[in-house]
């Protein structure tokens, strides 16, 4: 292979896509594509987004699919890091892009007659069994399939997707989408085994005889408890079960007053719940302080607008109930204090503080853990033992779905080459010249485009009427074009550059600059760029890539053509390959 | 008494200039910096109806600080983008930093424009500022018929200043733009009933589906979820009104600690040295209740920011619980503050 500086030089003034190792351009992407970045699937999200806007939905859907096998799905529960990331939504630039709508545009838009892209390596003869179906166990057993591996699924419950099928309620992610793509990773040859526990149904020795390596996936089923007196009192519920009951069809209690004790996904998802099954009162209380609720924003104005309270800084101090059944829950107040670990905050009580809430139903949605004796304790096996891989929140700990998947995939590449002893791919930076931006600077201006959703009275009406409809193809295109395409890298060149300050007078963002000197990371990487205000002293103009809005409006006004604009990917190359092209 | 400070209050309404005037009297030798976005001088929002519908002159409208003093500036229009509570330094968005030794926000609260409305946000009028009620004082005058979204606070003080200039108006109420406080059906039926008689139609929780330039004003499709209906109205304006949140963006996410508000405790402290909140942006610490409250309306603002000059200053005085707890909302009483156990009899003379 050659170095990352000859393929540098070689392509420095290429004009058909070249590949890069160089640090810098990795240093680049990263840096410069903050959505992909915060993506723990590093998901190529301007890449997608600018095929919506060019109305290849199929081809989004499979852009999507290369580091998330379920985009359908993410594209409706997604915790969205990637839209925290967007900086359309840092200050003065107005409110981030509607990532995870288009992702879920792709999904809902793209042809009924598309098909899958899978790229497939030969078979290896190998066999895995992966325990677990949920989105890290899916997207090992997917990543294995492709690599050539013959996988087997051992799964608990009598459907699979763990957590996503019996966590996650309906009226956010309808089964049958989910029920299609997880189909879809099947059809690569897996076998699917449901309601077989592994230590009950088959013991983990006898898997070991069978197959070259085992994965466990078996998330966090195991149920955080409030550790007060009156938690054995009925109506009390932990927020997983009550989810799965939920999403079972049944109907548990919930009376007039529902109160959900937790800050994250499923505490919503429980008080959400509740109101649909006719609380009509439904409060979420939680130890620490609203703003520090694990979930987006999103979640939080749904939860709202059903008209579901969210209390900050209380903790639960005993549950009260009369005849075995609950009445209320007293709880104490908190404050938050410093931690050894700044800027972390802990709840601490306040003394004296108890006040009691009424209440017919508490649900203790306080997260999950591991549960490790499912496998072990039967087995008496270690967590080290040889072929023998573990991958999702069963490693990590309570987490959440796209989490799962990239870990799933990283997982899957560990075991790849425990099984071959070869290394597959390579991460490297394509680029690509682009002799235009295509992007207008009114396209700035455009509002984040709002989901429509059913009314209030439809959502109690139907338990698992989807709330939110999705993109129309018209609000697609229109939110497709908010994205600055912050995968495009404006550079200029300092041979040909006169100083005429032409680009620095029309632009919008404080993006470009007089440099005196770059900082360098000790990778080489540019850390950052050492500015000045003084003409005599700048060695150079350069653009922030990092402030840019890939406007294009300095592209327009050099009178020398010294700015060029690049299209760079973060892609996985076979290291097989005699090209990467 | 230090005379090298340099207090900053952020915020230029009642909470800041009550304290602005103990910090003068109190330590005459300091430098004082006032910042505030809005291009203005300080005045009474609760008059800005009253100035729209003629009332009051817009002179009456201010009220007149003496800023004067040689040791006090005041900077209008100018947007603080962050707070450094380390290193003691404000981020203005022109990207200007401002050091400071000791600071007070007191920067209110702002409008909290539902998600679902942001698509039709360059269709929708508010009057949240002076800017606003001036720019649309006279397309108001002009109108004859109104659209009004939400009704919070601020909305039904429009309603009534509609129903004084003999406008018509359909009120589309959303009972959770009060939040935290959500009204309850008995509420929204007996502010429908003291309303409707006055001439407002009242539609509650209508859904916005498109809104369209038409001869000179606006057509709206709204779709009521019960029914299933979609409804075509005619107006010459439409006016949101959704609720209101502390105007707290700058500190988010830079180590302050926000559930609701800005949390300080009975001495109007953040959890930074040399940092006080106090008015609708901050979230109080109620020592007897122990409980983090938040308040609005104009006393609670004022007392606060007292209190917070003084603190600063080296005093170490309780927050005062204002006497006026209520707001009469068409019959309905709304508390100014929420969170909190104790229930005096309500004062329908709200400050507002």
């Amino acid at each position: 292979m050659k170095s990352s500086t000859q393929f540098k030089q070689d392509h420095s003034s290429a004009s058909s896509p070249y590949f890069s190792d160089d640090v810098r351009d990795f240093s680049q992407v990263e840096k410069s594509i903050p959505c992909q970045e915060a993506c723990p699937a590093k998901t190529n999200v301007p890449g997608y987004i600018r095929d919506i806007y060019e109305e290849k939905y199929g081809r989004a859907y499979e852009i999507n699919r290369a580091c998330n096998i379920l985009p359908g799905v993410l594209g409706r529960i997604c915790s969205r890091p990637c839209e925290e990331a967007c900086r359309h939504g840092n200050d003065n630039n107005g409110d981030s892009v509607a990532i995870c709508y288009l992702k879920r545009s792709c999904a809902d838009l793209k042809s009924p007659m598309h098909r899958i892209i899978e790229g497939l390596y030969t078979p290896t003869g190998k066999k895995v069994a992966v325990i677990g179906s949920g989105p890290a166990g899916l997207a090992v057993a997917h990543e294995l399939a492709v690599m050539g591996h013959k996988v087997t699924i051992y799964e608990s419950e009598e459907k699979p997707g763990g957590m996503l099928m019996y966590g996650i309620p309906e009226f956010r992610l309808p089964r049958n989408l989910l029920l299609s793509e997880i189909e879809n990773i099947l059809r690569l040859g897996i076998d699917l085994h449901t309601s077989t526990m592994i230590g009950k149904d088959i013991n983990l020795e006898d898997l070991h005889d069978i197959y070259d390596a085992i994965v466990a996936a078996i998330g966090c089923m195991k149920p955080r408890t409030l550790e007060v007196a009156g938690e054995g009192l009925e109506n009390v519920y932990n927020g997983l079960d009550f989810m799965k009951m939920v999403n079972a069809g049944q109907t548990p209690y919930v009376g007039e007053k529902t109160v959900v004790i937790g800050a994250g996904f499923t505490a919503v998802d429980c008080a959400r719940s509740a109101v649909r099954l006719g609380a009509s009162q439904v409060d979420i209380h939680m130890r620490k302080t609203v703003e520090l609720m694990r979930i987006d924003a999103h979640e939080k104005v749904e939860a709202q607008y059903e008209h579901i309270g969210l209390h900050g800084l209380m903790q639960p101090n005993r549950i009260i109930g009369e005849n075995g059944r609950v009445t209320g829950i007293e709880f104490l107040r908190t404050r938050l204090e410093q931690t050894d670990r700044s800027p972390y905050r802990v709840s601490v009580p306040i003394e004296n503080s108890e006040f009691v809430i009424p209440a017919d139903t508490i649900i203790a949605a306080l997260g999950q853990t591991p549960d490790k004796e499912v496998i072990f304790n039967r087995a008496q096996q270690s967590l080290t033992m040889e072929g023998y891989f573990s991958a999702g929140d069963f490693v990590s700990g309570s987490s959440d779905v796209i989490h799962a998947i990239a870990d799933g995939k990283r997982c899957a590449q560990e075991v790849d080459h425990y099984l071959t002893g070869i290394v597959r791919k390579k991460k490297m930076v394509r680029i690509e010249p682009c002799s235009t931006t295509d992007r207008d600077r009114s396209f700035d201006f455009i509002s984040r485009t709002a989901m429509d959703t059913i009314g209030l009275s439809e959502r109690k009406a139907q338990l698992t009427a989807e709330v939110e409809s999705g993109f129309n193809t018209e609000q697609a295109y229109e939110e497709s074009k908010r994205c600055y395409l912050c995968n495009l890298r404006y550079e200029i060149d300092p041979q040909r550059c006169i100083y005429c300050s032409a680009c620095i007078d029309v632009m919008p963002k404080d993006c470009i600059k007089m440099v005196k000197g770059i900082v360098f990371e000790d990778s080489g990487a540019y850390q950052s760029y050492e500015t000045s205000q003084y003409w005599n002293q700048a060695t150079a103009i350069s653009i922030d890539n990092s402030k840019c809005i890939r406007c294009g409006k300095c592209l327009e006004v050099c009178p020398m053509d010294c700015i060029s604009v690049h299209k760079t990917e973060l892609v996985e190359v076979d290291l097989a390959s005699e090209s990467f092209e | 008494m230090a005379s090298n400070d340099h207090y900053v209050i952020a915020g230029n309404g009642p909470a800041g200039n009550a304290a602005l005037n103990t910090l003068r009297k109190n330590d005459p030798e300091s430098r004082i910096t006032i910042i505030s976005d809005e291009s203005v001088g300080f005045y009474s929002k609760p008059r800005l109806c009253s100035y729209i519908s003629g009332r009051i002159e817009e002179d009456e409208l201010f009220i007149h600080e003496d800023l004067s003093f040689d040791n006090t500036r005041l900077r209008l229009g100018q947007h603080i983008q962050s707070i450094d509570p380390d290193q003691k330094i404000i981020f203005l968005s022109h990207m200007e930093k401002i050091n400071y030794t000791k600071l007070i926000i007191a920067s209110g609260s702002k409008p909290s424009p539902s998600p679902y409305m942001t698509q039709f946000m360059p269709y929708l009028k508010s009057i949240t500022d002076f800017h606003e009620a001036k720019t649309h004082k006279q397309c108001i005058h002009d109108a004859q018929q109104f659209l009004v979204l939400g009704g919070d606070l601020v909305g039904f003080k429009f309603i009534d200043m509609l129903i004084s200039m003999g406008k018509a108006a359909t009120l589309i109420l959303y009972p959770q733009a009060f939040w935290p406080f959500v009204l309850d059906s008995d509420m929204v039926d007996r502010i429908t009933a003291s309303l409707e008689p006055k001439g407002i139609r009242i539609m509650v929780n209508d859904r916005i589906q498109s809104i369209q330039d038409a001869d000179g004003g606006y057509q709206v499709a709204t779709l009521n979820h019960a029914r299933n209906e979609i409804e075509e109205h005619y107006c010459d304006q439409v006016f949101a009104f959704s609720g209101m949140t502390p105007n707290i963006d700058f500190a988010c996410k830079k180590g302050f600690d926000i559930d609701h508000g800005i949390l300080v405790n009975e001495y109007l402290r953040t959890r930074f040295q040399d940092v006080y909140a106090c008015g609708s942006c901050a979230q109080i610490f109620n020592p007897i209740l122990k409980v983090y409250q938040t308040t609005i309306g104009w006393t609670n603002a004022e007392t606060q920011g007292e209190i917070a000059a003084l603190n600063l200053l080296g005093a170490n005085q309780v927050t005062r619980l204002a006497p006026q707890k209520y707001f009469d909302l068409e019959g309905v009483k709304i508390k100014t503050s929420w969170w909190d156990d104790t229930d005096e009899n309500p004062n329908p003379d709200g400050d507002f």
